[in-house]
């Protein structure tokens, strides 16, 4: 899912495209430098929130899952809408400067690709067991502390680009967060016995040169893309079986819930209302997975012992 | 598109219109009409201005770039390569008495691997699983070609726009999951395994003016490819268990010359037919990197017998 922390990836490829573009441009044209410190950071804050302290963010990805089993053809399992609700809040330190915070707040729905309604249970092809399904919503997924535009002893430190410019346009992406670490639903031993936590993350996006740049734009519009492949899903009850799921996901930036296709947009009004708005700008909760937030359910099913 | 908002049909019908006011001074005028997605024969015409032009043999490029990730079960994922690729096509208008307007596209594409931390293109890989050292095998598709699409299909259904909508974003996203009988492998395959198991998936985003003026060819088509397969047949992993993930972003470019450098030298060097798409008359079967690989190391036995 989209993490507040690495998202968005300004500037440094983009150097090289757009150097020669910012001298022509007169200088009260107020034209982002990437190079600049406080500029790269200010990109970056406008691609993922606001300039404006506390003004909303919203963003659909819609898409499909699919199972991925050696020796079948894979299997479209559900159609999916991710969204992610988020603000930014301003930070200004006396050694470390210009800084922001991002709190965030996902959701990733699945709906029957069948009969299009939101799934409450689903019958798994390969145990045939009916199970219930248990929608991604996790809050908050926020950043843990500001980023600043200089380090610690005060000396500016550019946001690094990890992206690249092509005919006028900044992409992102082709590269993936590899994701390896003990499951928080695994027991003690799993180095011996197994049963890590193993996804893949790939988020893409792009947008105009011309409007990274313009500091008179507070914030960005843009083309994401966003992937995943990952373990089958703890309520799936798929255990050990051979395979994995995929995401395929593909949106952009929207003004409110009520530019989202029914019947998402009813299950947002009244299921996940708590995901129409970011998390409070100064909340320090410790951030949630969908696998910490399984856990919490099934603990709270199980009987005590 | 699920359907067309009133404003953005008010305005095509404004458009439509004026174009039509306009047809009796200047003819030429007329070609200049906006597409309405509605209409079937006007959907047609938009998906093929996404993917060339509606100019009859007429080339067109596209690149992307990114990166490919190893997904083996029980190991971190690794980021083994990374890639740069490009297709070069042209469209021609295909007319069927019963089904109407259609296109057909012939293209040639390439992908190349380089390593990921030199951005050098590969010539040999180490694997890090067998330990031995490959010669690599790029991807050089001559040809990739699609059948016509028409305005009605062979039932006589209209062929339907298929993508979605955000203020002045359209995105149309597809993914293909393959399944299908090697064609390296042998006879047997459904009673021994060794088919072929892939998914490809695709993002076209562009700008609804720039789709729907036909005035000239899109310039704001930008595109995300993925891909899950097995392991390149010149990686020599057999049956291994694990997939191999590519995730890319990439532009329907406005000049070719602005493919990639490192493409592009590659391209000068060794690919030089890929500087232009087959003819528009081209019936050769399409090549796959396996059909190809297995050309080629067919080839390298018949030379050493």
């Amino acid at each position: 899912m989209i993490r507040c922390a690495t998202s968005t990836l300004p500037l440094a490829v983009l150097l090289v495209g757009a150097t020669a573009a910012v001298v022509t441009v007169s200088a009260q044209s107020k034209r982002l430098d990437p190079a600049n410190a406080e500029d790269s950071l200010k990109i970056e804050q406008r691609l993922s929130c606001s300039l404006e302290d506390g003004k909303p963010a919203y963003y659909w990805f819609p898409g499909n899952v699919y199972s991925r089993v050696p020796g079948e053809r894979d299997r479209l399992l559900f159609r999916v809408h991710g969204w992610s609700a988020r603000a930014c809040k301003t930070f200004n330190d006396p050694v470390r400067g210009y800084g922001y915070r991002a709190v965030n707040r996902e959701l990733l729905v699945y709906e029957d690709p069948t009969t299009g309604q939101i799934m409450k249970a689903w019958r798994n092809p390969w145990t045939n067991e009916t199970v219930e399904v248990m929608h991604v919503a996790n809050d908050p997924v926020s950043m843990r502390e500001p980023v600043f535009a200089k380090d610690a002893s005060g000396k500016p430190t550019p946001r690094p680009d990890r992206g690249f410019v092509l005919e006028g346009r900044h992409f992102n992406g082709g590269s993936a967060a590899r994701l390896y670490y003990k499951n928080p639903l695994g027991g003690d031993y799993q180095e011996n016995i197994g049963g890590w936590y193993h996804a893949m993350e790939m988020g893409s996006d792009s947008l105009t040169v011309d409007d990274m740049l313009d500091g008179s734009k507070r914030d960005l519009g843009r083309r994401i893309g966003w992937m995943r492949a990952s373990k089958w899903l703890p309520w799936m009850k798929m255990g050990d079986r051979a395979g994995f799921v995929y995401y395929h996901t593909a949106g952009g930036r929207v003004d409110s819930v009520e530019d989202l296709p029914e019947p998402f947009k009813t299950e947002m009004k009244t299921t996940f209302k708590m995901w129409l708005s970011a998390p409070p700008l100064d909340d320090t909760r410790p951030n949630m997975t969908s696998w910490d937030q399984f856990r919490r359910l099934a603990d709270g099913q199980k009987k005590p012992q | 598109m699920r359907s067309l908002d009133p404003l953005a049909a008010r305005l095509t019908l404004i458009a439509a219109l004026i174009a039509l006011a306009a047809t009796a001074a200047t003819p030429t005028f007329a070609r200049q009409a906006r597409l309405d997605l509605s209409k079937p024969e006007d959907a047609v015409k938009a998906a093929r201005r996404v993917q060339c032009s509606l100019a009859d043999e007429k080339p067109v490029t596209f690149t992307w770039r990114g990166g490919v990730m190893s997904r083996v079960p029980g190991e971190q994922d690794r980021h083994l390569f990374d890639v740069e690729g490009m297709n070069i096509r042209q469209c021609q208008t295909v007319t069927d008495p019963a089904r109407g307007y259609g296109w057909k596209m012939v293209s040639r594409e390439l992908l190349i691997y380089l390593d990921p931390q030199t951005k050098q293109v590969l010539r040999t890989w180490k694997n890090p699983w067998t330990g031995a050292t490959n010669d690599v095998l790029h991807v050089a598709n001559d040809p990739v070609n699609q059948p016509p699409t028409f305005t009605r299909s062979v039932k006589g259904e209209p062929y339907q726009w298929n993508g979605r909508k955000i203020k002045n974003q359209i995105w149309q996203t597809i993914e293909v999951p393959l399944f299908y009988t090697n064609p390296m492998g042998g006879a047997y395959q459904e009673f021994v395994g060794g088919q072929y198991q892939a998914v490809e998936m695709f993002d076209f985003f562009m700008d609804e003016d720039d789709l729907l003026d036909t005035a000239r060819d899109m310039r704001s088509v930008t595109i995300a490819w993925g891909r899950i397969s097995q392991w390149l047949p010149w990686m020599l992993m057999g049956d291994r268990p694990g997939v191999l993930v590519f995730t890319t972003v990439g532009k329907k470019l406005d000049d070719p010359k602005n493919i990639f450098p490192t493409l592009a030298s590659e391209i000068r060097t060794n690919y030089p037919i890929y500087t232009s798409p087959p003819p528009v008359n081209d019936t050769r079967p399409n090549e796959t990197s396996w059909t190809f690989f297995k050309k080629v190391i067919d080839a390298k036995k018949g030379a050493k017998q």
